[in-house]
């Protein structure tokens, strides 16, 4: 399957022990989107790293022809989003600790710097496998946000290309704004009925966004969630233990200032609930490359 | 230690439950009338205080509401009262919509405070006679009377909104988000305020009471809310629910109040912080907020709106030309700049001027406002009817004009 979303993906490529996994990981999605392949190098371009490389696309059936290896050097976050910027990478494949320590967190690693200043789609995974298995129970966020049908989409047309057992689609509901509107002037009757209104009206919008969206064959799951969107998304996705989460990017870079704050996307960052897909908006040019 | 004897413990029981009975009676009364419950609780206290049962049968104000220990405990209930409709105030912030609306909740709600504050203070400043004022800072009564009208009611607008059905929309988001930052600097201006006339604190400067606001703020909404977010999951596993959450939320919320008390501040300033870091926090959830709304909104804030009435006569201190100008103050301001805010963030002429509306209700935070500043002695009681008069008729109006200016084809 050709998935036109994904036409180039790219693999921040690092020499450790799980580098075979991730190669693996991204092999798989290159062979099943008919994609062509950037492995980023952050690093010397020395004789022994190159051979390293060499010895690690030689394990593999390629068309050396649909890869590329680009090498940087200077700080790893900036190197490979500006490498996948030149390269016009639509999705980038990289490694991430599930959790960080409070320095890592506030101070930023590259995998986070990665996931909070990327152009292209990152796709993080916290435990790569060297015998990766589709993606079977997906969960995409489908609060209002600026990408949200993006990600509506590519949640889909994923999950149709590894024939997901589910596709759990989760709305947040402001029940908040209920009880600070309803809490004194109705009663229990009037109550129940605004909260089973809001409810039908947020799982009809979600119904709406979908009936443009290209879903045949999927079991899909609308679910709504009160409280604070992302850590409710995060463990959410903990409970039905699900191995890949799917949200839209946030329209704004986020900085320190979120961190402190913590919202959202950030609520995930924090503590990865499985391998993450951030969706960004295709950045490629028609006619380009690849 | 002192003790009630048993006809003042009987006494005050009775005006608790006088109180509870006739706040519940008329709030009903206003929910059938579509208004807010704030509105039939002040009614209950009006017909019961000095103002008609004072008037009509002195006597019997006498026998329900003596003057005497008995008194000075239920006044005592107020006071915990106010700090608690501040906390909840606090946990209806919610940090995480501010963030996500962004730049155009700053316009609306920069602009919603700025002209309000600023024709509130102008007013005031220039003519101070015809405010009531009398003796006292010139400066900070003017910055109060400013602080007044840039102030929102959230949950009256959340109302709104509901009923609207336009709570989850752009403007509906916008407009809610607007009034949180309001609240929020409103709020720590007014802390700011309050020390300025230096009742019963210590004598700090003005730099020294700014810097200890905003001191505080940044550090409960960051070390603080940090510290609630470890706590919070242990209470929640560890004790008993919500029995547990209770207790210590409100212990919390009361240490902040005190603090804050101690350094200056006013001890609202700290139950609201306190309220907006913990209702931020992610393991506080929904359904815990709901059981702390329920005990407050249904006990202690009855009983607060209930007693003022009992406390100002709305006959003797009504002001007819006073009342009108902060009326008509108060809407120009919010309307204007809310409306003007919302026009910058990208809507169109009559969502702005729907966004203006909403934001012009002033609700139960105005007249916390206002009681607060009569009892430092910022404020006459005339200022505190005509504020209270507006606060009712700012919430009573606002949704009935933003359903007249979004009647035609509202588009989400």
């Amino acid at each position: 399957m050709s998935f036109q979303k994904f036409r180039k993906i790219g693999l921040a490529l690092a020499f450790s022990p799980r580098m075979e996994a991730m190669m693996a990981e991204a092999l798989r999605l290159v062979l099943a989107y008919e994609s062509s392949l950037v492995l980023v190098h952050v690093g010397a371009k020395t004789s022994e790293a190159e051979d390293k490389v060499r010895k690690l696309l030689s394990n593999y059936q390629l068309d050396l022809n649909r890869v590329k290896v680009v090498w940087k050097q200077g700080e790893p976050a900036a190197c490979i989003l500006k490498a996948c910027k030149e390269e016009q990478v639509d999705l980038l494949i990289a490694g991430a600790l599930k959790k960080e320590n409070i320095m890592q967190h506030y101070l930023g690693s590259v995998a986070r710097k990665i996931l909070r200043k990327s152009n292209c789609s990152v796709l993080m995974l916290t435990n790569p496998s060297a015998s990766p298995h589709p993606f079977k129970n997906i969960v995409v966020n489908a609060e209002d946000s600026a990408y949200v049908e993006e990600a509506l989409k590519t949640a889909c047309a994923m999950a149709q290309a590894d024939q997901s057992n589910w596709v759990h689609i989760v709305r947040e509901v402001k029940l908040y704004g209920l009880s600070m509107a309803s809490l004194d002037d109705c009663s229990e009757d009037e109550y129940n009925e605004v909260r089973n209104r809001l409810l039908k009206s947020e799982i009809e919008n979600v119904e709406k966004m979908l009936q443009a969206i290209p879903h045949q064959g999927l079991k899909v799951n609308i679910k709504l969630l009160s409280g604070k969107s992302g850590f409710e998304l995060s463990k959410f996705a903990e409970r039905k233990q699900t191995d890949l989460l799917i949200v839209g990017a946030s329209p704004r870079k986020l900085w320190f200032l979120d961190r402190v704050f913590t919202h959202d996307l950030e609520y995930i960052f924090q503590d990865l609930p499985c391998n993450l897909l951030i969706v960004n908006p295709s950045q490629r040019k028609e006619g380009a490359n690849g | 230690m002192d003790k009630l004897s048993q006809m003042e413990v009987m006494k005050l029981l009775m005006q608790l439950a006088v109180m509870l009975m006739m706040g519940r009676l008329f709030a009903e009364i206003a929910r059938k009338l579509k208004q807010p419950t704030v509105v039939g609780e002040i009614v209950a206290g009006i017909i019961l205080g000095p103002t008609i049962l004072g008037m009509l049968s002195p006597e019997w104000f006498e026998v329900i509401f003596p003057s005497g220990s008995s008194g000075i405990v239920l006044d005592g209930f107020v006071q915990v009262a106010v700090v608690m409709l501040l906390f909840i105030a606090g946990l209806e912030v919610d940090l995480h919509i501010v963030l996500q609306q962004g730049r155009q909740a700053l316009f609306t709600s920069t602009l919603g405070l700025i002209v309000p504050f600023a024709i509130g203070f102008l007013f005031p400043y220039v003519f101070p006679e015809f405010f009531g004022f009398a003796n006292g800072d010139h400066l900070a009564f003017a910055l109060f009377m400013g602080t007044s009208m840039a102030i929102t009611a959230l949950p009256v607008i959340a109302r709104i909104l509901m009923d609207l059905g336009i709570f989850r929309t752009r403007m509906g988001m916008l407009v809610i988000s607007s009034a949180m930052i309001n609240d929020l600097i409103g709020w720590l201006i007014f802390s700011v305020v309050l020390s300025m006339i230096g009742k019963s604190h210590q004598n700090i400067s003005l730099w020294q009471t700014i810097m200890l606001t905003v001191g505080f703020t940044a550090l409960m909404l960051t070390v603080g809310r940090g510290l609630l977010n470890r706590i919070l999951p242990w209470i929640n596993k560890k004790l008993a629910w919500p029995g547990g959450l209770l207790s210590l939320s409100l212990a919390m919320c009361f240490l902040a109040a005190s603090f804050t008390e101690y350094i200056g501040i006013h001890a609202i300033f700290g139950a609201f912080i306190f309220g907006v870091a913990l209702g931020d926090s992610e393991h506080m959830s929904e359904r815990a907020k709901e059981i702390i709304h329920q005990f407050i909104n249904n006990i202690f804030a009855p009983l607060f709106f209930v007693a003022i009435g009992l406390k100002v006569n709305f006959v003797t201190n009504f002001d007819l030309p006073l009342t009108v100008a902060i009326i008509l103050i108060a809407f120009a301001g919010k309307i204007i700049g809310s409306g003007v805010g919302t026009r910058l963030g990208g809507f169109n002429w009559k969502e702005s001027l729907a966004a203006g509306f909403g934001m012009n209700a002033r609700g139960a935070m105005e007249i916390i406002l206002g009681l607060i500043a009569l009892e430092n002695g910022l404020i006459n009681e005339k200022v505190f009817v005509s504020l209270v008069i507006m606060a009712l008729v700012t919430s009573m109006t606002s949704g009935p004009l933003m359903k007249w200016s979004l009647s035609r084809n509202w588009i989400k």
